[in-house]
């Protein structure tokens, strides 16, 4: 690590410092998650080409206004930011002054665009050998694929992940979250904590090419080794496990309201019916046993929803939980953002932001207890550490600084 | 594939299913050396998850587990017995790492607590994955892959409105839960710091994967809600749609790649119309109605055809692939490894998603049978010798 560093915060990984090019989501949660865990930050970022993020509705006014985004705030937050315009000439040089003081380079630009700027790890490991480089991409820095423009739903249609995902016997739905932007992410995460893990004992430097692809694909598991073993694909089967019955989201009183509920050992079945009070269906020849249960599943959720359709999630969570069962309801995000749990775990902080004052800001909820993680600031103003890392780091002057400002190099 | 990064590290392994599988399975596949412990006589619960091969069923042929226990050594341990506990405890103080997913409940049962475990190793750096955590009211609350997805926010964006709102196709939480348990260990280690870890697989899904959820509903955003094949409130297209062998996702964020688009589809008269100018009003209003149009000319294409468009004009069009599609891609036949067992023959599954440079990619191990490595272990690791080895099994310990 490095020992010049003063501005990293406390935590697990303060001293080290990360030279973050990454942008949008992918590229940005790794910066997040290591700034979190102290590292100093560095977002090199530009006006004359914005983080996607940063643009978009404003929340307050109609004016398009960088500083407005939350969610920008939200996997940004803790970095420092230099706006530096690579454009300009004399802008590269500046960047690579920077590396000596770096120990990790994480970069999420379409394939070759590092090479193209003179940043690639060639360049940058001949500055400094140790220096650790990650590069996400949606289909590797290599291969046929390589320059496909793809998003995380594209990543989503390609793994296979989409293909299990809907209702029964009808057409893929496709997931509303990023899967393919925070598996990437996560897995990049761990690559360049390992590599730094190596890096300390041996010295010896890395470059980690990410393919977000490639690592949803390391998570599809079940449905890549049913057609390794069988030879069979899957399609939507609706909430289906191979082992339980019941398996699924229950309708409950009150308005879309739903509580899921999953039984695998018998024990749980007689909770189950212990909670319900012993209804008659439950004796049926055909909910006797697990086998029984799973083929005449259909069957199952009718008489399950029956119950369940007068009740609300809070009450029936309760009163199944009480008898060994797995039940919880069906959370929104408002749900979650006022749950008592996840309040008393600390799921959500609330942080003071220039633009919009205070807004929740979600903890990654990675609980190292001797060290723990942490939000240490807000997330940068475009550029607003220009001064304080060309001026600490390289020593340059004030006014140096403020004139590469206007000549719109520092920008 | 099996990378150094991590070597010389010893990491004991207590898991079943997915999560601290997963997370073994990621530091083992960086060069850890790994111990699973299973119970005697019947091991992880993911031998009995299958897909079992050539659909014939048996312990040591389930495909889940063949798949996230590769590159272990595997022994047997009884945990219900002092002995058994006292066993594991020896074993710790020759390892840096512990992981393991019991749940509290039966932590608190059996004793498998850090400040207990912490005795025989003072540097131990411990994770517990549960699924709510080790605090809070629902610690002790009971969760399959369902529930998780249903509390951390899964389940309330996917499917139709009014029907079933559903999780992933498979089991998936506990993937994202071993994750963040394995950067968690090593970042500890890297801080030199022993202490035990809490991770929630339900906060592996609300927090990182979820967590900007809650501004949806501080300011009131609906790209989230249940709305079927669509989500609110983006450009359109950003949907999955028919072609005309199967699925293709259509996306176009930038104008450019939406003019570009609609260039490459012979640009049709409907795409004139004034109600079409702003393109998310038109996902938000008339997405059903344009689906339909869109469908026309992309129904007259395959899936190949639109890929290979998609790379020549720069457009976001991504084919919807079953899994035989995935593992006959060409281009993630290096990503694929094939592992030869005597039991099982080959048996091909998928490596590391990452390429490292200054690294040279060993072969991975298969997956061990059930307590294969008792005797490596508790012999020539921990100088149990090998009469004492034949007691402890013939006494159900191991």
């Amino acid at each position: 690590m490095n020992q010049d560093n003063e501005n990293s915060g406390p935590g697990p990984l303060s001293g080290y410092r990360v030279l973050d090019f990454g942008w949008v989501l992918a590229g940005a949660l790794p910066g997040m998650v290591l700034a979190d865990m102290g590292a100093e930050v560095l977002k090199v970022e530009t006006r004359q080409r914005m983080d996607y993020m940063r643009l978009g509705r404003p929340i307050i006014g109609d004016e398009p206004d960088p500083e407005q985004h939350p969610l920008f705030h939200n996997v940004n937050r803790g970095k420092l930011s230099i706006a530096v315009n690579t454009t300009k000439p004399g802008a590269i040089d500046l960047i690579k002054e920077l590396v000596p003081h770096c120990d990790v380079v994480v970069e999420n630009f379409s394939p070759g665009v590092m090479d193209r700027l003179g940043l690639g790890y060639d360049v940058l490991s001949g500055i400094k050998s140790e220096i650790v480089m990650a590069s996400i991409s949606s289909n590797g820095q290599t291969g046929p694929l390589r320059d496909l423009r793809a998003y995380a739903p594209s990543i989503g249609a390609l793994s296979g992940l989409d293909s299990t995902m809907g209702y029964e016997g009808e057409r893929p739905l496709g997931l509303k979250h990023a899967y393919a932007d925070i598996v990437g992410a996560l897995h990049s995460v761990f690559a360049i904590v390992s590599a730094l893990h190596q890096k300390e004992r041996t010295g010896q430097g890395q470059y980690i090419d990410v393919s977000m692809l490639r690592a949803t694909v390391a998570t599809m598991g079940a449905g890549l080794m049913e057609y390794e073993m069988t030879g069979r694909v899957m399609g939507p089967k609706g909430n289906y496990d191979p082992a339980m019955a019941p398996y699924g989201n229950y309708p409950c009183q009150g308005d879309d309201a739903w509580v899921s509920i999953a039984v695998r050992t018998e024990d749980e079945w007689q909770g189950l019916k212990t909670g319900m009070d012993n209804p008659a269906w439950c004796e049926e020849e055909r909910f006797s046993s697990r086998y029984s249960r799973l083929e005449n599943r259909r069957d199952l959720d009718g008489n399950l929803s029956a119950w369940t359709r007068d009740l609300t999630p809070g009450y029936i969570t309760e009163l199944l939980q009480a008898n060994g069962v797995a039940a919880i309801p069906v959370m929104g995000a408002e749900d979650r953002l006022f749950n008592p749990h996840f309040k008393e775990r600390g799921l959500y902080s609330d942080i003071e932001h220039p633009s919009l004052g205070a807004e929740p800001v979600y903890n990654i909820m990675w609980n190292l207890e001797r060290t723990p993680p942490s939000i240490h600031r807000h997330a940068p103003l475009l550029g607003e550490h220009n001064q304080k890392i060309f001026g600490g780091l390289l020593g340059m002057a004030e006014e140096e600084i403020t004139r590469l400002e206007e000549d719109q190099v520092l920008w | 594939m099996t990378f150094s990064l991590l070597q010389g590290l010893r990491v004991v392994e207590l898991g079943e299913s997915v999560s601290a599988p997963y997370c073994s399975k990621l530091l083992a596949d960086m060069g850890a050396e790994v111990v699973k412990i299973e119970r005697p006589g019947v091991g992880d619960q993911a031998r009995e998850y299958g897909p079992f091969l050539n659909d014939q069923p048996h312990h040591e042929r389930s495909g889940l587990f063949l798949y996230l226990n590769a590159n272990k050594q595997g022994v047997t341990l009884d945990l219900e017995t002092p002995t058994g506990r006292e066993i594991l405890g020896g074993l710790l103080a020759q390892s840096q790492v512990f992981v393991h997913n019991l749940h509290p409940t039966e932590m608190d049962r059996l004793g498998v607590d850090y400040e207990s475990l912490r005795t025989h190793n003072d540097a131990l750096v411990m994770a517990s994955i549960t699924p709510y955590g080790l605090t809070g009211p629902y610690r002790n609350y009971k969760a399959y892959d369902i529930n998780l997805a249903a509390a951390g926010g899964i389940c309330e964006g996917l499917g139709s409105p009014d029907r079933e709102p559903l999780g992933f196709g498979t089991p998936e939480v506990g993937y994202f839960a071993a994750m963040a348990a394995a950067s968690s260990i090593v970042i500890a280690l890297l801080a030199g710091v022993g202490q035990h870890i809490d991770i929630a697989e339900v906060e592996s899904m609300a927090g990182i994967y979820n967590g900007p959820e809650a501004l949806m509903a501080v300011y009131q955003w609906r790209m989230t809600r249940r709305t079927g094949h669509h989500a609110l409130d983006f450009p359109y297209p950003n949907c999955i749609l028919r072609c005309k062998d199967g699925y293709i996702f259509v996306g176009s964020p930038e104008g450019r790649q939406w003019r570009t688009l609609l260039e490459v589809m012979g640009s049709p008269e409907w795409a004139k119309e004034d109600r079409f100018r702003n393109r998310t009003a038109m996902n938000n209003e008339h997405a059903d109605e344009v689906d339909g149009y869109m469908e026309e000319w992309l129904t007259q294409h395959t899936k190949a055809e639109l890929l290979a468009l998609a790379l020549k004009h720069h457009i976001p069009l991504a084919p919807v692939r079953d899994f035989g599609e995935v593992r006959n891609d060409e281009s993630l036949a290096d990503q694929f490894v094939a592992i030869e067992r005597q039991d099982t023959g080959p048996v091909s599954f998928a490596g590391p998603p990452y390429k490292l440079s200054n690294q040279d990619a060993l072969p991975p191990r298969p997956a061990p049978l059930l307590g294969q490595h008792n005797a490596g272990i508790y012999c020539d690791v921990m100088g149990y010798s090998k009469e004492e080895l034949v007691k402890l099994y013939q006494t159900g310990i191991i």
